[in-house]
């Protein structure tokens, strides 16, 4: 009997608990109830953003795998393989190839007004001059 | 005549978020919206109860909100619930912690008030609302802190245990994920939470 008149109890204060809670719940105000959703857009847009792109989840998995493995095969190939040789053929060319360039760059480098320039043209005046003394002398030595 | 403070707000054009993309995760987030729409109050309120501070509900409140969305959006919605409200636990639980070890610290310091438990009341709080239903809406509210203040009275799991199965209408094994106990553990914390909700509020009621 005792137990019984406490379980009553017990569902009445279940019964009301629930009622007053559940009318507090209505009574919240407006602004908080705003803030409320600006907090649940704040926490879905975040959750959104955290979330990875569409077209990377949508990649089949061995595609990022096969492109690694394709440059490494390409490094292998250009190292030892027989491209490697023509290479190697062509560095003397390459290297040729060059110094034409460097000297041809140090010849258009020299401007015909500059010092350089008259310094080589006086060189090959006294050269020029010397060796024609020489061989005017020659028979005399 | 209808409550000002009850009526429904207005359903707007933004009131779900822009997806990013995908018919499927279109649904996905409006579902996780719906969801969060139909509890945050409840939430809010039991967070309320138990920190006595609106502000910081609110807090536990979106955090719970964003580790759902984040961590256990792509879960089955029938587990969101008893997920949702063992996030919210948690928060309200660690911000308890805090709270106690900034008032150990808080001692130290003269003049120092930062605790919501001993803030004064508004006194705008106490005026009469002079609508005809006044005197039945103040017995409301004066029970409604008699509950409150009980349940602040009851340790962490009994309050819990009472507030998932009562308020929020979970069931037992509901209750236990989100306490993350077992079912007999639930089923006892609440049978003495009960029995000292009887205890402190039989004779008012």
């Amino acid at each position: 009997m005792n137990e019984e008149s406490d379980e009553s109890t017990d569902t009445a204060l279940e019964k009301r608990s629930g009622a007053l809670f559940q009318d507090s719940v209505e009574s919240v105000d407006f602004a908080m109830r705003s803030r409320l959703t600006r907090a649940r857009h704040a926490a879905l847009e975040a959750a959104a953003g955290a979330q990875p792109r569409q077209h990377l989840l949508g990649m089949p998995m061995w595609k990022p795998i096969a492109g690694v493995a394709a440059a490494a095969l390409l490094g292998v190939a250009l190292w030892y393989g027989p491209l490697s040789g023509t290479l190697a053929g062509n560095h003397g060319v390459t290297n040729d190839s060059q110094n034409t360039l460097d000297d041809l760059d140090i010849v258009a480098s020299s401007d015909p007004g500059s010092v350089d320039a008259i310094d080589m043209l006086q060189d090959d005046l006294d050269f020029y001059d010397f060796a024609d003394k020489a061989t005017n002398a020659g028979p005399a030595a | 005549m209808p409550r000002f403070d009850t009526l429904q707000p207005a359903r707007m054009v933004w009131d779900v978020p822009a997806p990013a993309c995908g018919g499927a995760l279109l649904e996905h987030t409006q579902d996780l919206n719906q969801f969060l729409a139909e509890i945050e109050r409840r939430a809010f309120r039991m967070a309320q109860v138990a920190l006595r501070d609106a502000d910081d509900a609110l807090d536990v409140v979106q955090d719970a909100m964003l580790k759902l969305a984040r961590s256990y959006g792509s879960r089955p919605s029938s587990e969101w619930r008893p997920l949702f409200y063992r996030i919210l636990e948690n928060g309200i639980r660690d911000l308890q912690r805090r709270r106690t070890v900034r008032k150990k610290f808080m001692v130290w310091l003269p003049g120092a008030k930062d605790d919501p438990d001993n803030e004064a009341l508004d006194p705008l709080d106490t005026v009469a609302d002079g609508s005809p239903d006044a005197p039945e809406r103040l017995m409301q509210d004066q029970a409604m802190q008699q509950l409150e203040a009980s349940l602040r009275a009851l340790p962490a799991r009994q309050r819990e245990a009472f507030m998932l199965r009562n308020f929020e209408g979970l069931d037992v094994a509901e209750t236990a994920k989100a306490m993350g106990c077992s079912e007999g553990s639930v089923k006892t914390h609440y049978s003495r939470a009960v029995h000292s909700l009887r205890e402190q509020l039989g004779e008012v009621w």
